[in-house]
């Protein structure tokens, strides 16, 4: 971002309730959580001027969405995709204000990902016709995001010896943290032995393995840093970002090695020389959850820890919330909800204004007890500074910086 | 247009479909055919229309022996897809063909997903699947202009250690 670094903040965050029936649309679910993200920030409909979402023709576009509100825009774009888009659109919403199309931004994604389109891939998904590329994996039973990440996973077992008692600590890490969180579905704290336990889904992955399927929108709002003081809440400076960074040959990912090898490697050179950072720096992560696994491998690659060391860094106790880098303290996608990404982003920015809203009564005013058991508190005391790994797939991957 | 349902799905390849239908033709035929870059006469897989080394558009068609070794694997518990309940659990297996291996960078090789099937095209049993195994390509005819190439265990010693979950 050279001389963008600290210019622009996110000041508002909002979302739905998160759960398996929302019994309404798309965009009822938006309008709700772009409301709720523009309260946060102390915006009115005439101070968004523009709109962005992400979708897999699973919700409402911004020229339906923004009107509901009031809102007339000088600059929408829906794009198409999932996990990874969060951080790529922030980084775009950045540039469209940098050259004067709009001024604020709503971000926003609205999915029914469990009543309407399973993001697992079952239901109408599962049966649609394939042709083109989809003919090099889907007649051999290779469709949902697990059976197309599978072999990436076991790779990284037959390279580094990482073991699947190791991987179920990102669960039960995420379960602990989804137990001070309200919101989140799953707050019920696993064992690695629950993980361990669960059913088979493709091996490598069991059950506890994967993340959830929910109903839910989210949003996160984007203005300049100068805009930003003059709003109700401190503002969270974005210091870098990176956007869908790929491997090579996405088209056949299996085509480039090494398979435990993800976008990462790539993304990382991008995004901490912007934000003049290295991974020493950084309080807290949101290491993306669609599986365990794909947490380990992005705080590996992005030098959390040594290549080939993710599995005794996931399982050392860092990544819990009374550890030196609590990873995804909401509970992540593995418990609090799945979003493709949002959740996380939303979570980091709490946590970094010292807000994070969880079972302490004075939670609103920053008031934390810092006490970890469950049902209790899960603000990470004095975060300064947090960093967003989004997972699009193995070979694609977006990364942000943030800061209080 | 070429069209087949194969286990509750419609496999589609219409006459303009420059990438496979050629390719799955081959395989009825029982070839498996990769495209050779006429520049720098690497191979590559899926078929494309652009070489993904040196970008040259012209290519040809070269059939290739079909042996490979198993690189990785997944073993499918849970069908996605409803036509493969009953198949399941199956393995899908990424294979990395003889030729090419290591080129033009040592991370690289020509690799294919399919299933690793017994010769009537079951499922492999999983304790026999196993990362460094040796296999070959078999043809799992489905309609006249479209077979699956699909990959089955040979007699050959595997390649070093094998390596499998367990
Ligand atoms: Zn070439």
């Amino acid at each position: 971002m050279g001389n963008l670094r600290d210019k622009y903040c996110i000041v508002g965050v909002g979302e739905t309730e998160y759960s398996r029936n929302s019994g309404r649309t798309t965009r009822a679910m938006a309008v709700e959580a772009i409301k709720k993200a523009m309260n946060d920030a102390g915006l009115g409909p005439k101070d968004v001027d523009g709109m962005m979402s992400y979708q897999q023709n699973d919700s409402t576009p911004s020229l339906i969405v923004g009107p509901d509100l009031g809102i007339r825009l000088n600059f929408w774009v829906d794009m198409v995709g999932g996990g990874s888009s969060t951080e790529a659109l922030i980084g775009l919403a950045m540039g469209a204000i940098e050259v004067g199309m709009c001024r604020t931004v709503a971000l926003f994604r609205s999915m029914n990902g469990y009543t309407e389109v399973r993001i697992g891939g079952t239901g109408a998904r599962a049966a649609a016709p394939v042709r083109g590329q989809e003919l090099a994996t889907r007649p051999y039973g290779m469709t949902s995001a697990g059976q197309v990440f599978a072999p990436t996973f076991m790779r990284h077992m037959h390279d580094y010896g990482t073991s699947s008692a190791q991987v179920a600590h990102v669960k039960v890490a995420h379960s602990k943290h989804a137990s001070q969180n309200p919101k989140a579905l799953y707050k019920e704290r696993v064992t690695v032995e629950d993980v361990l336990n669960s059913r088979w889904i493709v091996k490598p992955l069991r059950l506890l393995d994967c993340c959830v399927e929910t109903d839910n929108a989210t949003c996160l709002v984007v203005t300049s840093a100068e805009r930003a003081r003059d709003l109700r809440q401190r503002p969270i400076y974005l210091m870098g970002v990176a956007g869908r960074v790929s491997k090579p040959r996405t088209d056949f990912p299996w085509a480039h090695g090494p398979l435990s090898r993800v976008a990462g490697y790539y993304a990382k050179d991008i995004v901490f020389p912007m934000a003049g950072i290295g991974p020493e720096d950084v309080d807290l992560t949101g290491s993306y959850d669609a599986f365990t696994f794909t947490t380990l491998l992005q705080l590996e690659e992005y030098g959390f820890c040594k290549k080939g060391e993710g599995g005794a860094y996931v399982s050392s106790g860092i990544i819990e919330l009374a550890g030196k880098r609590p990873n995804n303290t909401s509970g992540g996608h593995l418990c609090e909800a799945y979003t493709h990404g949002m959740n996380l982003v939303i979570e980091n920015v709490r946590q970094l204004r010292g807000l994070a809203d969880d079972y302490c009564p004075g939670w609103a005013e920053g008031k934390h007890s810092y006490d970890y058991s469950p049902g209790k508190c899960r603000q990470v005391k004095d975060a300064e500074i947090a960093m967003n790994l989004g997972w699009s797939t193995p070979a694609t991957g977006s990364a942000l910086i943030l800061r209080r | 247009m070429a069209t087949v349902e194969y286990r509750g799905m419609n496999l589609i390849v219409p006459e303009n479909d420059s990438e496979w239908r050629e390719y799955l033709k081959a395989a009825r035929e029982h070839r498996l055919v990769m495209r050779r870059c006429a520049a720098c006469g690497l191979l590559r897989h899926p078929p494309n229309h652009a070489c993904p080394w040196c970008a040259d558009l012209r290519w040809s068609w070269q059939e290739v022996s079909g042996r490979g070794t198993i690189h990785s694997y997944e073993i499918v518990v849970q069908a996605i897809q409803p036509g493969f309940r009953e198949w399941a659990p199956y393995p899908v297996v990424v294979v990395e063909l003889d030729e090419q291996r290591g080129q033009p960078t040592p991370d690289e090789g020509l690799r294919m997903i399919a299933n690793l099937v017994k010769p009537d095209f079951t499922p492999e049993w999983e304790d026999n699947v196993a990362i460094g195994k040796r296999v070959r390509v078999l043809f799992q005819d489905l309609a006249p202009e479209i077979a699956l190439p699909q990959f089955t265990l040979t007699d050959e010693p595997a390649e070093g250690r094998t390596w499998r979950l367990t």
